[in-house]
């Protein structure tokens, strides 16, 4: 948030100064995401670099020209260039982690999605020929479901009107929705579940259920729901 | 792809060709290749289920364990992540690979009549030395040994809850806790057996208990499992009994003795006496026992051992090699032993595994079915079964 409040003022400088120049603060600062819009992203996948000239289109020509001269910004540790690499799964990582201690929660996710993978596998032999189908064996598949199934549609937001505050129905962007499922299960986990048991265990229970739309996140994502709709007509009371 | 080029490869062990210029021939040679085409031929499976009949052909191969044995021979010997795999998968498949074929065929061919031999894996951390222990230690089981498996002898020199001073000797200690859980296993192992051998000679445990010579090894083993406090002194009476009568003519058993983690034996223990100061290994009784057992003046069996550096204690993690990992004295204690090298996987014993568990529906992910997935498993893993096991199992 703070990056687009300074992007703004940048390029209300850039429309009064008219040139931006590319510049480098006298102290680097090196682990912030905060960079002169100048920058560009880095492209990390493989496909990108080993299309040959004539398939790209003429705004991707250009592009690259772009990217000969202008300085771009540095990639983070976490981004990889492997076949493997699952951007929801590094957001979700970078949200368990506390204190900065990244390779415990990777580790807590790689376990959860090998537990999953266990169980389901284990299940799928277990059946009987004309069943295996159904089963669904693939953690990711299952990881990206579960989200998805726990992402609430509408969000409440507290607003006065008149001395008094109402809860009134908003709409949530994505990345918005997509968070507070992600804060939901973390939580759930971290809190409702019994001490004793480890987290990448309370996590696959968690996904498992809320792939199969039930367990407490999913109950959590429908009450708020039936608030928003029990609110709806406060929905007026919103401006944007 | 790589499973066509495999096949390929292997037909020539399928149908053998040899230009005999014969029609009957060629015909029996079409239908031959025609019957294996037929149904579909697993590369990485063998149906030669009995380590006893498998040759260098099967090298790279799976072959399945019987639950029964498994359930019998292992309760305490296969690794923890191997034991999941087996649960999962709901079958027991191992690697037929080359240390522990070349184990068998010494062992096929060793001269029972001279001193035991000892056969030493060695190699890096995750290499497969314990799998291949209880490769050999099931073909040992097939032919009806009597099997004395310890699964790791770093368990009998750390982390001991309870310590009592020997009734024996006053200046040994005894482990009560470990000496009984094996005592256990041993006993599910080695059933029939203990009804067969029968002691020579008499023990005495207290005032009141005591074992007449010519009892079965059953009740001695009972004693142990039932009278806790003697039950290190037990184990070591079941080492001598059977270490002195598997030499015999009228014995018509051989004896088999397997520890993984040998180098404990010889290393420096964490336990600690009640004065703070440290316990020599060779002060507690289990591993005093087991390491008369090690020496070569017995005959009628093997001396099967692993070396393992990740439990042990005060090693650095890069030692691997017999030299480092058992030092001085265990060197010169374990000395003439066959040293057997566990490498890492080959190309085709990778391969082989990896159509393992892709046919087993372990390997999900879209993008590690492709080449480029498996270049880069290659490269994660560097062939090393652990790792590769490990990156597997989240992929």
């Amino acid at each position: 948030m703070l990056g687009s409040s300074l992007k703004h003022i940048f390029s209300m400088a850039a429309s009064v100064a008219g040139l931006l120049k590319p510049w480098t603060p006298s102290v680097v600062l090196v682990r912030w995401s905060r960079y002169n819009p100048y920058y560009l992203e880095p492209e990390v996948r493989r496909e990108a670099y080993s299309r040959p000239e004539a398939e790209l289109s003429a705004e991707e020509q250009e592009e690259r020209k772009l990217k000969e001269l202008r300085p771009i910004k540095a990639a983070t540790c976490s981004t990889t260039s492997s076949v493997f690499d699952d951007p929801l799964i590094s957001k979700f990582v970078r949200m368990i982690m506390t204190d900065g201690n990244k390779v415990l929660a990777r580790e807590i996710i790689t376990q959860t999605l090998e537990n999953i993978k266990r169980k389901q596998v284990e299940k799928y032999h277990k059946t009987p020929a004309g069943k295996k189908e159904e089963i669904e064996c693939n953690p990711y598949t299952i990881f990206h479901t579960a989200l998805e199934n726990c992402k609430p549609v509408v969000g409440l937001a507290s607003i006065q009107k008149g001395g008094k505050s109402y809860q009134v129905p908003i709409p949530l962007t994505d990345n918005r929705r997509r968070f507070l499922a992600m804060k939901w299960m973390i939580t759930e986990c971290r809190e409702n579940k019994h001490r004793r048991t480890h987290m990448y265990e309370k996590l696959s229970q968690e996904l498992l259920a809320a792939f199969e739309k039930e367990g407490n996140v999913i109950k959590k994502r429908q009450e708020l729901h039936k608030m928003a709709e029990a609110n709806r007509a406060y929905a007026h009371y919103r401006w944007w | 792809m790589a499973l066509h080029r495999l096949s390929l490869r292997l037909r020539p062990t399928v149908a053998h060709v040899r230009s005999i210029h014969t029609s009957r021939y060629g015909r029996q040679q079409e239908a031959a290749a025609v019957d294996s085409e037929s149904e579909p031929i697993s590369v990485f499976r063998t149906q030669e289920n009995d380590p006893a009949s498998q040759s260098e052909k099967q090298i790279g191969q799976f072959y399945t364990l019987p639950a029964e044995h498994i359930r019998l021979l292992f309760p305490h010997g296969l690794p923890n992540r191997y034991q999941q795999q087996v649960k999962t998968f709901n079958e027991a498949c191992m690697m037929v690979r080359q240390p522990a074929l070349e184990a068998i065929s010494y062992l096929k061919k060793a001269d029972y009549s001279k001193p035991a031999l000892r056969y030493l894996f060695y190699g890096v951390k995750g290499s497969g030395k314990t799998m291949s222990l209880c490769h050999s230690v099931h073909f040992c089981y097939t032919q009806g040994w009597v099997v004395l498996h310890i699964p790791d002898a770093h368990l009998w020199v750390k982390n001991c809850k309870e310590l009592m001073p020997s009734s024996y000797k006053s200046s040994r200690f005894d482990q009560p806790l470990q000496a009984t859980s094996w005592l256990r296993n041993f006993k599910i192992t080695n059933e029939p057996f203990l009804s067969k051998i029968k002691i020579k000679q008499r023990y005495v445990w207290t005032k009141r208990e005591s074992t007449e010579e010519g009892r079965p090894l059953g009740e001695l083993v009972d004693q142990g499992t039932s009278r806790v406090k003697s039950s290190s002194d037990v184990v070591a009476a079941v080492m001598k009994e059977l270490r002195l009568q598997c030499g015999h003519p009228e014995s018509n058993f051989r004896l088999a003795v397997a520890v993984d983690g040998v180098n404990a034996l010889w290393g420096k223990s964490t336990i600690k006496k009640e004065d703070k100061s440290a316990v020599d290994p060779e002060e507690l009784t289990l591993v005093y026992n087991l390491r008369k057992l090690l020496k070569n003046d017995w005959i009628g069996g093997a001396i099967i051992t692993t070396l393992s550096q990740t439990g042990s204690l005060y090693t650095p993690k890069s030692a691997y090699l017999p030299q480092e990992l058992l030092g001085e004295r265990g060197f010169d204690s374990m000395d003439p032993f066959i040293p057997l090298s566990v490498p890492n996987y080959s190309e085709k014993e990778f391969e082989s595994c990896y159509l393992y568990y892709t046919e087993r529906n372990w390997l999900q992910h879209p993008q590690s079915r492709t080449e480029e997935g498996k270049k880069e498993l290659i490269f994660l893993s560097n062939r090393n079964p652990t790792m590769f096991d490990r990156l597997c199992g989240f992929l």
